[in-house]
């Protein structure tokens, strides 16, 4: 009803404007302001989009996933036809980053739409959501940090906020991740990044989200792959800092163990070392758990991938990426058990990036597939 | 009337109140062009024992002498070239850099000096493919994965007797050409001028997409851009940037 008598105000005063002024000296410009007025008021009616049949993912390698990148989409139908194609890549699982800064006021206020957009459709499409959970607002940190600085007289509030967002969407996003790459001092807000600071805490974060929703199973790390020694202003060996959290008591504070692994220039299958970085690193991660009787709990690995730019050194061409990413998700099926599903970095940008990033995705920002997804999508039995 | 002069008068004070440029003033006291490169991609930039070259860096050095003033090379990291021009530890990039609108808010950029985007390449004299519109019931060579086999397939729905065959390698793709088992290759402009370097049965018909190479300078430095834009111009039509392009990537 508010909307209908604001717009017969609106159309009232321009009639009486229009009538009053008719004779005058302005009438033509007064006319022609009107009409660029009206025109502009008139905007297409939003685009209807409705989540659809429930959908459910066809596929022969339950283990595939991919990591989308949709907290910068705006638009819906992109946020849809995104999970879609994933959903008909045969993909099972999908990571992706919900931030905190971005949700939570300081008045305690949350704005969910966005993310009820992503989570809403993602279960549409009978995709199962991975939720990183991180970066801090901004009233919780302070001032001139960055946004990846969460010190412990902010952990309640993030709890509280991983809590709560667990609640929500509890039977939709079935496990959080707590963070990322804490073993980076970049992403632990440029300070030094010390296992003790991060399993304190998942201690105040994990038994808030298993309150407010036991079924979701909380991640810890994701660590990042490197060889960066003690004392490093950079980071921290991920071998070195997951031992450390595990001296820290962090075994009774995660259900399953959150990694990134990129292959770089090895292929899939070369085999791993402690001061190499390729894709098999991850049996040294394994080796570190099992160390610490943790066998039980499982690996996700939540990025993982190769890049294909044409000058980036770090990087293979695009017929190698196709043939590593198949072998890789061939060889963790045939030797690794305990890992559940594996990521692809990254599925697509909402715009081109102009840099090697935009040769990590399976799918332009124009929605056009690379071949490389249709391998995927072949693989799968799709 | 008055209003008017008013107006006038305003917008000339806002336009007064904008901090000056001096970016080229500021070079030409210096004398010398400081330019931003990753020196690991040949043929465009290359940094050995013996010193930086490739194309860029011969373009580098005759815009500057084109300028009056002698160009210094700064060394950087792929990702960190924008930050570097950002901080002003340089004063231009030139790095083999793609046009990129979504940085328009802190960085202008020149007229493009060369298109990296993919080129269609068919056996030299052949005249029946002009253009990628002449390939229905042929078969046309790209490099599995690349960005080639991703426009090549968007015409493949177009086209519908295009068959695409993709090689592991554009060398292999290009190579197909020339024994007469396909009937054209995509490829990237880099990779398909080095292969025609060598290989002068081949010729490129048509630049089927576009990847505009330019330099960059900070969104600020208008004068700059200005001299940099009119020597690319001088070089253009003199023949030199056509001379440059030829010696690293042939004609």
């Amino acid at each position: 009803m508010k909307w209908r008598n604001s717009v017969l105000r609106i159309a009232y005063c321009v009639v009486t404007s229009f009538y009053a002024i008719r004779n005058t000296q302005y009438a033509t410009g007064f006319r022609l302001l009107l009409i660029v007025l009206v025109i502009s008021l008139m905007q297409p009616a939003p685009l209807l989009i409705t989540y659809g049949p429930q959908q459910t993912v066809q596929t022969n390698h339950p283990i595939v996933g991919v990591h989308t990148r949709l907290t910068d989409e705006v638009e819906e139908w992109k946020i849809q036809r995104t999970l879609q194609m994933v959903r008909e890549m045969g993909a099972s699982w999908v990571v992706e980053l919900f931030p905190w800064a971005y949700y939570h006021a300081a008045d305690g206020g949350i704005a969910w739409e966005h993310p009820d957009m992503v989570v809403n459709h993602a279960a549409a499409q009978g995709l199962q959501v991975v939720a990183r959970i991180g970066l801090t607002p901004d009233w919780a940190r302070p001032p001139d940090t960055p946004l990846t600085y969460l010190d412990e007289t902010a952990y309640d509030d993030f709890a509280e906020f991983a809590a709560r967002f667990a609640a929500r969407y509890r039977g939709k996003v079935t496990h959080i991740i707590i963070g990322n790459e804490p073993n980076l001092s970049y992403e632990w807000g440029y300070r030094p990044a010390t296992a003790e600071d991060y399993v304190e805490l998942l201690k105040v974060v994990y038994p808030a989200v298993k309150e407010a929703n036991p079924d979701v199973v909380v991640l810890a790390g994701a660590l990042a792959p490197t060889l960066e020694p003690a004392g490093s202003p950079w980071g921290l060996n991920d071998l070195e800092y997951l031992a450390q959290m595990y001296e820290a008591g962090a075994a009774d504070y995660f259900d399953g163990l959150a990694v990134h692994s990129y292959g770089l220039t090895f292929p899939a299958e070369a085999e791993p070392a402690p001061d190499v970085l390729n894709f098999r690193r991850i049996e040294l991660v394994r080796e570190v758990m099992v160390a610490y009787g943790d066998a039980e709990t499982n690996i996700f690995v939540t990025e993982f991938g190769w890049n294909d730019h044409p000058r980036w050194t770090m990087a293979v061409r695009p017929g190698q990426r196709i043939q590593n990413t198949l072998d890789a998700y061939r060889y963790a099926e045939e030797n690794w058990p305990y890992v559940e599903m594996m990521a692809l970095w990254a599925f697509r940008f909402p715009a081109p990036t102009r840099s090697f990033m935009d040769y990590y995705t399976l799918v332009t920002p124009e929605f056009v597939t690379k071949p490389i997804y249709d391998e995927i999508k072949e693989f799968t039995g799709n | 009337m008055n209003k008017l002069a008013l107006l006038t008068l305003l917008l000339l004070f806002t336009a007064a109140c904008r901090p000056a440029d001096d970016s080229w003033e500021r070079v030409q006291a210096a004398g010398v062009l400081k330019v931003g490169l990753d020196p690991t991609y040949p043929p465009f930039e290359v940094a050995d024992a013996a010193g930086v070259s490739g194309l860029d860096v011969d373009l580098a050095r005759a815009l500057a002498a084109d300028l009056g003033v002698a160009a210094e090379f700064v060394y950087f990291g792929f990702d960190g070239l924008y930050d570097a021009l950002a901080t002003e530890q340089v004063d231009v990039l030139l790095s083999a850099l793609v046009i990129a609108p979504e940085r328009g808010k802190d960085f202008a950029f020149t007229e493009p000096y060369f298109n990296a985007g993919q080129v269609l390449i068919v056996p030299a004299g052949d005249t029946a493919i002009g253009e990628m519109a002449d390939l229905d019931g042929r078969t046309l060579a790209v490099e599995l994965g690349a960005l080639g086999h991703v426009e090549a397939t968007t015409w493949a729905k177009r086209i519908p007797d295009l068959t695409v065959r993709p090689y592991t390698t554009g060398d292999e793709a290009l190579t197909a050409v020339l024994t007469g088992e396909a009937d054209a290759a995509l490829i990237d402009a880099i990779s398909g001028r080095l292969y025609l370097k060598e290989q002068p049965q081949l010729q490129i018909v048509q630049e089927v997409t576009v990847e505009p190479f330019a330099i960059i300078v900070r969104i600020e430095d208008e004068q700059l851009l200005a001299r940099l834009n009119t020597s690319l111009e001088d070089l253009r039509q003199s023949g030199e940037l056509d001379d440059i392009i030829g010696k690293w990537l042939g004609d």
